[in-house]
C-alpha cells in the first residue's frame, strides 16, 4: 500500500510582472512505499525544492494533487493545514531552522509543546530520541553553541519526535562537511532501517546513495528513477553518477 | 589619492546602506537637535531672571545631565545595531584582501558623515522645530515667558561636545572590534546570541534592594526642605535600579519561570517566555531608557502642572490677607490710627471696600498643626488698636475687594500717597497679592511652557527609541516565525505570541513608570511644599492625571509602531 501519491503535479510560477511564466514541474507523478527511502536528485533550478515545498503541504500546486494515507491535500481546509503538517509531517532543512532562543531540548521538544503534550510524554520521548542521534550531552546547548552537524542532529531530532507518517528532508547535508554528512546519512539509513520513511531531495550521489530507491528530476519532469536491489552503497553510488552523466546535471560528491 | 579612495569608499558606503544609515542619522539629528534645545533653555536668560529660577534651573540642569548620559547610550545602542548587521561586510573585506587599518580608516570617514550629517540636521531641527514649538506653547499657555527664543553659544558648544565625544566612543569601539576579529569570525557573526552576564542574581537582588531603598525614603520624608536635598540623589538611586533591574533582573524572573516545567511547557508560554528572554537580553537597556524617560516627563510636567493649576493657592498662602501696608519705625500711635481713615478714603477713591476679618488672627496653634504663613500667633506687644484694620507688628492687614485692575491701581495709590501721611519712606511699603499674583502666573505659566516643551522633547526621542525597537526586532522575529510556521504552528497561534511579546515589551517600562510616580508622588508633594504649595490633593490629581494622559499618549504611539513591526514580520 503506498504511503504517499503524487498525481499529475504542475506548478507555474507568475514572474513579477506577469509578463512570462515560469514552469516549475510538469506533470511529475510517483508514489511512496511505506518504509522508503527515497532520493529526488536533480540540478540546481530544476524543480525539486518546488517539489518538496509542495510534499510539505507549503506551497500548492497549480495542477494535479497530493494523497498521504489517501488523504487529498486539496481537501484539507487552509486553518487545518499547520495541525495536519505538525501531526503527520517531520522537517529537515537545508540551514536547520533552528530557533536561536531555545535551547536544543527546547527546540526539540517545540511540536511536542505545539501539540500540549503531557510533560513527563515529552522527556519520555526527547531523551530517547537524544541518545539514538548522539546528543545527549548537548540538549542544554544553544544552536550556536553547538556544530551544524549537530544542529542537524537536534533538527532531525525534532522532526521525529512527533513519530511523522513521513520525514521529508531539503539538501539536509548542504551545509555540512563531508564527515558530518556521512555520520549524518547513517542517521537516516538506521531511521530508514525501524521502518521510517524518507523522502529526502538532494543534489549529492553520495547522499542519495544511502537511499532505497532514487528520482532523477530535470526541468520539471521526472526523468528516470533507479532502485538500489541489493547493492551496496558503493555500486548504487557508482550506477547514480552513471545516471546523472546521462542527465547531464548534479554532483558527484 | 588613496586618502581619498577611503573617503570615496566610505561615501558611497553611507549611500549604499541607506536603509541602516538614515535611523542612525535620524537619531542623531533627533538626539542633537533635543540636547541643543534643553540647553539653549537651560542657559536662556529668562530663565534665570525669574524668581525662583534657580530651583527650576537646577531641575533643568539635571534633566540635562541625564539627558546627556541617555544621548551617549543610545548612541551607543545604536552603533551597536548597525555594526552587528555590518559585520559580514567587514569580514568580506578582509577576505577581498583589504588591511585591517584600512577597514578601521573606512569606518572613521563613515561614522564622520553619518554623524556629522545627523548633527547639523539636529542644528536645523533645533532652529525651525524649536521656535515652531515654542510660539505654538506660548499660545497654547497663554502666558509669555518673556524672553524670546536664542539659542546661547554655550548651549551649541555643549551640543558639539557632547557629540564629539559619541562620535570618539563608538568610532574606537568600532575600530576595535573590527581589529580583534577575524574575517571568518565576522562573516559568521551575524546571528550570534549573547551570553549571560556573570554576578546576574547578586545585581538583580542590588537592583531591588537599591529601588526599595530608593522608595522607602521617597515616601517617609517628611519635611521640604530635607526633600529637596535629598530628591536629586535618589533619583540616581532610581535610575542605577531601574538599569539594574530591567537588564539582570528581568533575565533571573524568565529563568525562573522557564525553570517551572509545568508553566513553561505550554504552547504559549513556552515561545512567550523564550522570546521574551532573547529580547530582554538585547533591548533590556532600551525598555529601561523609556522607562526613566517616561518618569521624568511625568515628573516633570505634573510638578510643572501642580505649580500652574495651585499658583493660586500658593500666592493666597503667602497673603493671608490681600495687602500688607508698612508704616515707618519712627510712626507715632497717632499716626497709625490717622492712617487708617487714609487708607479707607483711598480704597473708596478707588472703588475698592476694605474689610479686616480679626479672626484670621489666631491665638495659639492647634495642637498637631504644623505653622504656616496664615496662621498668626496673637502678640498683645505688637498690636496697636485702629478703628477699621487691623495693625499688627508694624504694619496694616486687610482684604481688599474690587476689580482686579482696581486693586491694582489702589495699591499704586497708596504708594503714590504715601508720603502725604510719613515723613519717613521705608524700603517696602506695600506688598499685596494682586501684583505677586501677576508675577507669578507669568512665572508658573513659564515654568508649565517649560514642563510642556520638555514633555514633547521626551516624547520625541521615546518614539524614536520605540521606534527603533520595533523595526529590528521585526527583522529578527520574522525568521523566527517563519521556522515557527514550518514546524506547525498556525497562524492564530503566531498571532497571540507576537500579540503577548509585543505587549509586554511595551508596558513593562509604562508599569514601572507608574510604580515609580506611585512612591515619587509623595516626594514631590513635600518638594512642592517649599514652594508654599500644600494642596496633597492637588499634586496627586496632577501626578494621576499626566500619568493617565501618558498612558494613553503612549498607547498611541504603540499602536503606531507596533503596525510597522507587524507589517515586517508577516510579510
Amino acid at each position: 500500500m503506498s504511503l504517499l501519491q503524487v498525481k499529475g503535479l504542475g506548478k507555474v510560477y507568475n514572474t513579477k510582472l506577469g509578463m512570462r511564466q515560469c514552469v516549475a514541474l510538469k506533470n511529475v507523478s510517483f508514489e511512496v512505499i511505506e518504509g522508503e527511502f527515497v532520493a529526488i536528485m536533480g540540478a540546481s533550478g530544476s524543480g525539486k525544492t518546488t517539489l518538496l515545498n509542495i510534499l510539505a503541504s507549503l506551497d500548492k500546486p497549480t495542477t494535479g494533487d497530493v494523497l498521504l494515507d489517501g488523504t487529498s491535500f486539496a481537501a484539507i481546509p487552509d486553518r487545518e493545514l499547520s495541525e495536519f503538517r505538525r501531526k503527520h509531517l517531520g522537517f529537515v532543512f537545508q540551514d536547520f531552522n533552528l530557533l536561536d532562543t531555545f535551547t536544543l531540548k527546547d527546540n526539540i521538544l517545540l511540536p511536542l509543546v505545539l501539540m500540549q503534550t503531557p510533560l513527563k510524554e515529552m522527556e519520555n520521548r526527547v531523551f530517547p530520541i537524544a541518545r539514538q542521534l548522539g546528543i545527549s550531552q548537548l540538549l542544554n546547548k544553544y544552536p550556536y553553541e553547538v556544530s551544524g552537524g549537530e544542529k542537524q542532529r537536534a533538527a532531525i531530532a525534532r522532526a521525529v519526535i512527533t513519530d511523522p507518517r513521513i520525514l521529508l528532508a531539503d539538501e539536509p547535508t548542504g551545509a555540512l562537511d563531508s564527515k558530518s554528512s556521512a555520520s549524518l546519512l547513517n542517521q537516516f539509513a538506521d531511521l530508514h532501517a525501524i521502518g521510517k520513511t524518507i523522502l529526502m531531495v538532494t543534489h549529492s550521489a553520495m547522499a542519495a546513495s544511502y537511499a532505497s530507491r532514487v528520482l532523477f528530476i530535470s526541468d520539471g519532469v521526472l526523468f528516470s528513477q533507479l532502485y538500489r536491489g541489493e547493492d551496496a552503497n558503493k555500486a548504487f553510488f557508482d550506477r547514480i553518477v552513471a545516471n546523472l552523466s546521462i542527465l547531464g546535471g548534479g554532483d558527484i560528491a | 589619492m588613496r586618502r581619498l579612495f577611503y573617503f570615496r569608499l566610505a561615501l558611497s558606503n553611507v549611500r549604499r546602506s541607506k536603509i541602516t544609515y538614515l535611523p542612525y542619522l535620524v537619531a542623531t539629528a533627533v538626539m542633537s537637535g533635543v540636547f541643543l534645545l534643553i540647553a539653549g533653555l537651560l542657559f536662556s536668560k529668562g530663565m534665570t531672571n525669574t524668581p525662583n529660577g534657580g530651583t527650576a534651573q537646577a531641575l533643568f540642569a539635571f534633566g540635562l545631565v541625564v539627558f546627556a548620559l541617555f544621548t551617549v547610550l543610545f548612541m551607543l545602542y545604536i552603533n551597536n545595531f548597525l555594526i552587528k548587521r555590518r559585520k559580514k561586510e567587514f569580514g568580506l573585506y578582509g577576505i577581498l584582501g583589504l588591511d585591517k587599518r584600512h577597514v578601521g580608516r573606512v569606518l572613521v570617514w563613515e561614522n564622520l558623515f553619518v554623524i556629522g550629517g545627523g548633527v547639523v540636521c539636529g542644528i536645523v531641527i533645533a532652529l525651525v522645530f524649536g521656535r515652531l514649538l515654542f510660539l505654538l506653547l506660548m499660545k497654547l499657555i497663554h502666558v509669555v515667558p518673556g524672553s524670546s527664543f536664542v539659542i546661547s553659544f554655550n548651549a551649541y558648544a555643549l551640543m558639539l561636545g557632547l557629540f564629539l565625544l559619541v562620535f570618539l566612543i563608538t568610532t574606537i569601539s568600532n575600530v576595535i572590534r573590527v581589529h580583534t576579529a577575524n574575517p571568518i569570525a565576522l562573516l559568521s557573526s551575524e546571528k550570534r546570541g549573547e551570553k549571560d552576564k556573570k554576578a546576574l542574581v547578586p545585581l538583580a537582588v542590588l537592583g531591588a534592594l537599591l529601588l526599595g531603598g530608593a522608595y522607602y525614603y521617597a515616601w517617609t520624608t517628611e519635611i521640604p526642605g530635607i526633600a529637596l536635598g535629598i530628591f536629586f540623589p535618589l533619583a540616581i538611586v532610581v535610575i542605577l535600579a531601574t538599569f539594574l533591574l530591567f537588564l539582570c533582573g528581568s533575565i533571573v524572573v524568565l529563568k525562573l519561570l522557564r525553570m517551572k516545567k509545568s508553566l513553561y511547557y505550554q504552547p504559549d508560554h513556552f515561545v512567550t517566555i523564550s522570546g521574551m528572554f532573547h529580547r530582554m537580553r538585547q533591548n533590556a537597556r532600551g525598555l529601561a531608557t523609556i522607562c526613566i524617560l517616561s518618569t521624568m516627563l511625568v515628573v516633570t510636567v505634573s510638578g510643572t502642572l501642580s505649580l500652574y493649576l495651585g499658583r493660586e493657592e500658593m500666592t493666597r498662602g503667602m497673603y493671608p490677607f490681600d495687602a500688607q501696608v508698612y508704616v515707618p519705625e519712627s510712626a507715632t500711635e497717632q499716626q497709625i490710627i490717622n492712617y487708617d481713615a487714609v487708607l479707607n478714603r483711598l480704597a473708596a477713591q478707588n472703588n475698592v471696600t476694605l474689610r479686616a476679618d480679626r479672626s484670621k488672627l489666631i491665638t495659639k496653634l492647634p495642637e498637631g498643626e504644623e505653622f504656616r504663613r496664615n496662621n498668626f500667633v496673637w502678640d498683645e506687644s505688637v498690636f496697636v488698636d485702629v478703628p477699621t484694620l487691623i495693625f499688627y507688628d508694624g504694619s496694616f492687614r486687610f482684604d481688599v475687594s474690587g476689580t482686579e485692575e482696581d486693586c491694582l491701581v489702589f495699591i499704586q495709590a497708596i504708594r503714590d500717597h504715601y508720603s502725604e501721611s510719613f515723613s519717613e519712606t521705608p524700603n517696602l511699603i506695600a506688598s499685596d497679592i494682586f501684583t505677586t499674583r501677576v508675577q507669578g502666573y507669568g512665572f508658573y505659566g513659564g515654568l508649565l511652557f517649560l514642563g510642556a516643551f520638555f514633555a514633547v522633547l521626551f516624547l520625541a526621542v521615546a518614539v524614536l527609541i520605540l521606534y527603533f525597537k520595533q523595526v529590528t526586532e521585526g527583522y529578527e522575529d520574522k525568521e523566527r516565525f517563519n521556522i515557527l510556521q514550518q514546524v506547525g504552528m498556525d497562524d492564530e497561534q503566531v498571532k497571540r505570541t507576537i500579540n503577548s511579546q509585543v505587549l509586554w515589551v511595551f508596558f513593562l517600562p509604562l508599569a514601572a513608570t507608574a510604580l515609580h510616580m506611585l512612591f515619587a508622588s509623595k516626594i514631590i508633594a513635600q518638594m512642592l511644599r517649599s514652594f508654599m504649595l500644600y494642596d496633597w490633593g492637588l499634586v496627586s490629581l496632577c501626578i494621576g492625571g499626566t500619568l493617565l494622559a501618558f498612558t494613553l499618549l503612549y498607547f498611541g504611539i504603540y499602536r503606531t509602531t507596533a503596525r510597522t513591526y507587524y507589517r515586517i514580520v508577516r510579510r
